[in-house]
């Protein structure tokens, strides 16, 4: 089984789905003969022609207007956001025309946008987004944030075969620093069902994208103090595994939702009110979120770290749980 | 069947219309689309269209009439109806109707019947006596913001002096979901319970340990009832999920009262049960000679009046019985269905009869006072027992207990055991009486003050035999009558 | 006495038909106007009186049975009448009815699937179509089929930033799409001088580099022609056309709109160049028709619009317990498998 990167993982799927598929194509800024901002589509244009690999003007409206309008017409497209920040600039296609497709006028409108998200690679404000509570409230658009190179090429696959638009988060900082040995085989990862990374009994840490490895790292930490931690990767925000997560409380008692993106409002409050409300019974503590302060994300080092959670401030959560 | 002609909304925002002008009157015969009044809105003016070909029956709001939108303003019979067939005439509705009509409004001065009290009561404790109050319990300071913390995230509910208790009772009172679902189900009181948590809460850990080990966590309820003192103790501890037996009914006489009982008393009747079915009572007696303790007793209270402590037969008993432990340890033990666990220590329970029910305060490590450190440590906690100044710490963690059945005369009585316990000695009255002496000289009648012990023991761990010993033990240590003072 | 008629074209037939489809989309309209005023319309009703004939004439120039697909505005209800939009449909999605094309959902002409029916709704943003346009007419060429989009625009919608992206995208790309850009000298209130400071507004074609063309949208055949050559245009694989039809709305914005911001005198000016009025007298004059032709198509008019009103007020209003559903694939709501 070849070892292969989180960004070579979703380049896979890319060219594998588009080998099965000829409805499949890329679209997005610097895709074809630069192979892309960050090399992810780099030698697709020579496989599948400019016809295919599509390089577009400055103009997210139009990548994303188009992707769409080419899904209704049966077509299979992936539009590319440079840095998934840019998606906000076509914000209003995505939720308004897209998302709305299926439910308003009965037209499936299959179309995945990815896009680079996150920080902790002193990017600033602009290249250091993690965007899936804007568009969790916007009803139609499926959400998912892959943390390993294999959710990420079973995910991107999964979401170009969905008949629904898909948000695709992928995470610059895995880019290069997730290995993995991938089956050669085709496979899917389902939208919509959790992956529990590390079984426990003491406390419940639920998280995704790069945060998964902090909350390894704050399990592993615990473990050495004989506390016990499960860590469940969503992997997907719309659809969400309602019932993974309330299976781990059940179990647990104690729950900490771990997030990239910035604390008030983000997606961690929808599953917070969630365990509160169907599983209020099992909590010994109060349900805790760990994720940034509520600021754009600064761009030196010593800002961006403390605007950003990191496994200290897991570990200091789950000690004032596990105190209680 | 007529055909409604009704006022339209003529733009989102908009609620009403007036009529301006019929341009057909009742009884014309109209086509479908054709004009048939004209109305004004906010935003516009517009010619109406008959919705059906027929003959207008009737004018509903007239001329210069302003109606909420939807409300029917005029009738057609249509085609093929008969033109006379038609309601009487209804009056409009009331002018400038909002549309649709609100349910009105609640009047004003219908007081909520569950408008909640203006400040926020403190929690109230579970048990009816209110429990005596952890010792210092940590005041509810706001965090301080540190650089990590969220910028807007320093506000936590800033608690006045009421709500400092309220959130440490609620805390150890309330628990968590978990905790009292649990308890709710195991029919635990939480209050009664010690806890390892914040405010002295009761963890999931502490509950489910107490639910295995009943002793672990638990503080015996302080709030026992019995109207009387003297009452046979047994203080046992709180409900474990028991088999219970059922309930025997009977019907009320003519002239019977009937009262509800207390939680005091409910509590107690489920842990006497309890006690009953757990342990294998047996209860052996024994008559112990006291006289050359009364000696000592009588020679010593002055002095120890003098150093604040009264004096009586129970430190001199006590000490008795911690020897006697101490060589048959079995009796200072507690047990399950498969292991015993030997005490450690030696915390004997001494039960306090009060006005409002019965304690059992603890002399920790008693083992380790002597004469008067017994007798200070059992006034102490009588006292603080009857004026409710107990702490948690004081009433649980005993490993044997002392009882009292005596104090209104009685000969002996046949105590229940104190849960998780394994044994305890009932004291009876000391009473001066004529009994056989043995001397070198032959038997001789003296008079000697006599003391009935009797100890009920669990018999699942306990033979008789060792009972037995055990009694001899402290039998001949306290005829012997060998105390430092 | 017959005055020679230029007709680029179209034979005795197809001026018949688009008369045809000129007063369905008057009388369908008067008798929405009429069902609004009886409170059976819910919502705005935003009529296209003035504007039918560069909305016919326009969509009168693809080719549908070639996959060709027309996107309207509100103002273009006669454009999905010549793709082949049904009365009875329009009229459900105006009465919000529950077996409206959109099931209840989506309101007015916000209806239609490109590949399905021809033409497509629009949604609310405007600018956002002409991108959605491009990438249809871009799936059209990948597929290998030869077929052209028509995307109709207002003056205030060329205001917006997806006009513009899409404008860009799809001349850079080369795509076959005809852009109506109807300047009918209003945006609700907003007259065009304070919409932008171009003066002729098919010059936005320069920020583009795509070709352009001015018309008046009140001419009929004038238009046609000009749709006509912009399509062909597209069609050989020559790119985007914006097509500036100049017209007026004689109606204000909305029915309940009372558009007193418009001078009477405008008002009046445009309604003496009425589209329809002019092109019948046109083919009269040319001695192509007559008064019993357009009688004739009035009648037929009439009795399509009744039969439509009448099976419209006959149809159920959505159940409530399907509000939750077709949101995504999967609960086959929208009969998918």
């Amino acid at each position: 089984m070849p070892v292969t990167t989180y960004l070579d993982a979703i380049r896979e799927a890319m060219i594998e789905e588009m080998r099965r598929d000829p409805r499949v194509f890329l679209i997005g800024e610097d895709v074809g003969s630069y192979g892309g901002a960050f090399k992810t589509s780099a030698g697709m244009i020579d496989e599948f022609g400019p016809g295919r690999v599509i390089d577009t003007p400055i103009s997210e409206v139009a990548i994303v207007g188009a992707a769409s309008g080419a899904a209704l017409m049966g077509m299979r497209p992936i539009a590319e956001m440079q840095f998934i920040d840019f998606i906000t600039c076509a914000y209003d296609m995505l939720v308004n025309f897209t998302a709305t497709s299926r439910y308003r006028v009965g037209s499936s409108c299959p179309i995945v946008v990815r896009g680079p998200a996150g920080g902790g690679t002193h990017g600033g404000p602009f290249h250091s987004l993690n965007p899936e509570a804007m568009f969790m409230n916007r009803p139609g658009i499926k959400i998912v944030a892959p943390g390993t190179a294999y959710d990420a090429k079973g995910l991107l696959k999964a979401a170009i075969r969905d008949d629904d638009p898909v948000l695709f988060i992928e995470h610059k900082f895995l880019y290069r620093r997730i290995k993995e040995d991938l089956p050669t085989e085709d496979y899917v990862v389902p939208i919509g069902k959790a992956n529990i990374r590390r079984t426990g009994k003491d406390i419940t840490i639920i998280t995704w994208g790069a945060m998964i490895y902090v909350a390894d790292d704050a399990a592993a930490d615990l473990a050495n103090d004989g506390v016990s931690a499960e860590v469940i990767d969503l992997r997907s925000i719309i659809p969400f595994d309602e019932e993974a997560i309330l299976n781990s409380v059940a179990k647990t008692n104690r729950v900490i939702i771990l997030h990239e993106a910035p604390l008030t409002g983000g997606a961690g409050a929808e599953f917070a009110a969630r365990i509160a409300e169907k599983a209020f019974d099992y909590l010994d503590a109060p349900i805790k979120r760990v994720a940034a302060l509520d600021v754009p994300t600064p761009y030196s080092p010593p800002l961006e770290a403390a605007a950003l959670p990191d496994k200290a401030r897991v570990l200091a959560a789950a000690r004032e749980l596990l105190r209680y | 069947m007529p055909i409604d002609v009704v006022m339209p909304q003529m733009g989102e925002s908009i609620a009403e219309g007036t009529v301006v002008k019929w341009l057909k009157k009742p009884g014309d015969k109209v086509e479908r689309d054709e004009p048939l009044l004209e109305i004004s809105t906010d935003k516009v003016d517009a010619e109406i269209p008959a919705p059906a070909s027929g003959t207008l029956t009737e004018i509903i709001a007239q001329e210069g009439q302003t109606v909420g939108v939807n409300t029917v303003v005029a009738r057609i019979a249509g085609e093929g109806e008969a033109a006379g067939a038609s309601a009487p005439a209804q009056p409009a509705a009331a002018p400038a109707q909002p549309a649709p009509p609100a349910t009105a409004p609640a009047p004003a001065s219908a007081p909520s019947a569950t408008a909640p009290p203006a400040s926020a009561p403190p929690a109230q404790a579970q048990a009816p006596a209110p429990p005596p109050k952890p010792a210092a319990p940590a005041p509810q300071a706001p965090p301080a913001p540190k650089p990590a913390e969220q910028p807007s995230n320093a506000t936590t509910p800033q608690p006045s002096e009421e709500n400092i208790t309220s959130l440490d009772e609620r805390r150890r009172t309330k628990s968590s979901p978990l905790v009292r679902k649990i308890a709710q189900e195991n029919n635990v009181d939480i209050s009664r319970l010690q806890g390892s948590g914040v405010s002295g809460r009761v963890t999931k850990n502490d509950i489910l340990d107490y639910l295995q080990q009943p002793e672990a966590a638990a503080a015996p309820s302080p709030a026992l009832a019995s109207g009387n003192e003297g009452g046979h103790p047994a203080p046992a501890e709180s409900a474990v999920a028991a088999p219970r037996p059922p309930a025997m009914t009977f019907a009320p006489g003519e002239g019977d009262r009937i009262e509800p009982l207390s939680m005091m008393r409910k509590k107690i009747a489920q842990h006497m049960v309890l006690s009953k079915q757990t342990s294998a009572h047996v209860t052996t007696v024994f008559e112990v000679d006291f006289t050359n303790i009364d000696k000592l007793r009588r020679r010593h209270k002055d002095a120890y009046a003098e150093r604040g402590a009264k004096l009586t037969f129970l430190p001199f008993v006590i000490q008795a019985v911690v020897q006697g432990l101490r060589e048959f340890p079995v009796i200072n033990a507690s047990m399950d269905e498969s292991s015993v666990t030997y005490h450690r220590d030696l915390n004997i329970g001494i039960a306090v009869a009060l006005e409002w029910g019965l304690i059992v305060p603890v002399v920790k490590n008693a083992d380790e006072k002597n004469i008067l450190g017994l007798s200070k440590s059992i006034n102490d906690l009588g006292e603080r027992a009857r004026t409710k100044k107990l702490s948690p710490d004081d009433v649980q963690g005993g490993t044997f207990t002392i009882t009292n059945p005596g104090i209104y005369g009685g000969l002996f009585g046949t105590p229940i055991i104190n849960q998780p316990q394994v044994a305890i000695l009932g004291v009876g009255g000391v009473k001066k009486r004529p009994v056989v002496v043995e001397t070198k000289e032959g038997d001789v009648i003296a008079i000697r003050s006599m003391c009935i012990l009797a100890l009920t023991f669990d018999h699942r761990l306990i033979d008789g035999a060792v009972a037995d010993q055990f009694m001899a033990r402290i039998r001949s240590l306290i005829e012997a009558g060998q105390f430092t003072l | 006495m017959t005055t020679p008629l230029e007709t680029h074209g179209l034979t005795r037939e197809n001026l018949l038909a688009i008369d045809y489809f000129l007063r369905l989309t008057r009388t369908l309209e008067e008798r929405l106007v009429a069902l609004f005023r009886q409170a059976k319309v819910i919502g705005g009703l935003y009529r296209s009186l003035g504007q039918e004939g560069e909305s016919v004439a326009a969509a009168y120039a693809l080719d549908y049975k070639q996959g060709d697909v027309v996107q309207p505005l509100i103002r273009n209800m006669g454009s999905i009448l010549v793709a082949g939009a049904k009365p009875s449909d329009i009229i459900k999605q105006y009465m919000a009815k529950g077996d409206s094309p959109t099931r209840g959902r989506e309101l007015n002409i916000h209806f239609g699937h490109p590949d399905r029916d021809g033409f497509i709704g629009q949604i609310s943003m405007l600018g956002d179509m002409i991108p959605v346009m491009a990438g249809i007419t871009l799936a059209g060429r990948m597929q290998k089929r030869n077929l052209v989009g028509m995307a109709f625009i207002g003056d205030g919608a060329s205001s917006t930033g997806a006009f513009y992206e899409g404008m860009n995208f799809a001349t850079v790309q080369r795509l076959p799409l005809v852009v109506i850009l109807e300047n009918n000298g209003y945006a609700y209130s907003t007259p065009t001088a304070k919409q932008s400071a171009v003066k002729t507004l098919a010059d936005k074609a320069h920020a583009f580099g795509c070709a352009s063309e001015v018309v008046d949208g009140n001419d009929v055949l004038a238009t046609y022609a000009a749709a006509k050559r912009a399509v062909d245009r597209a069609r050989a694989g020559e790119g985007v056309t914006l097509i500036e039809v100049k017209t007026f709305r004689i109606k204000g914005h909305a029915e309940h709109d009372n558009q007193s911001y418009v001078p009477i005198q405008l008002i009046e000016e445009w309604s003496a160049k009425d589209p329809v009025v002019q092109f019948e007298k046109a083919l009269v004059d040319a001695g192509l028709a007559a008064t019993p032709d357009f009688d004739a198509i009035q009648a037929r008019v009439r009795s399509e619009v009744d039969t439509a009103t009448d099976e419209a007020e006959r149809s159920p209003m959505p159940r409530a317990e399907e509000a939750a559903l077709g949101l995504f694939a999967g609960d086959g709501y929208w009969g998918e498998g």
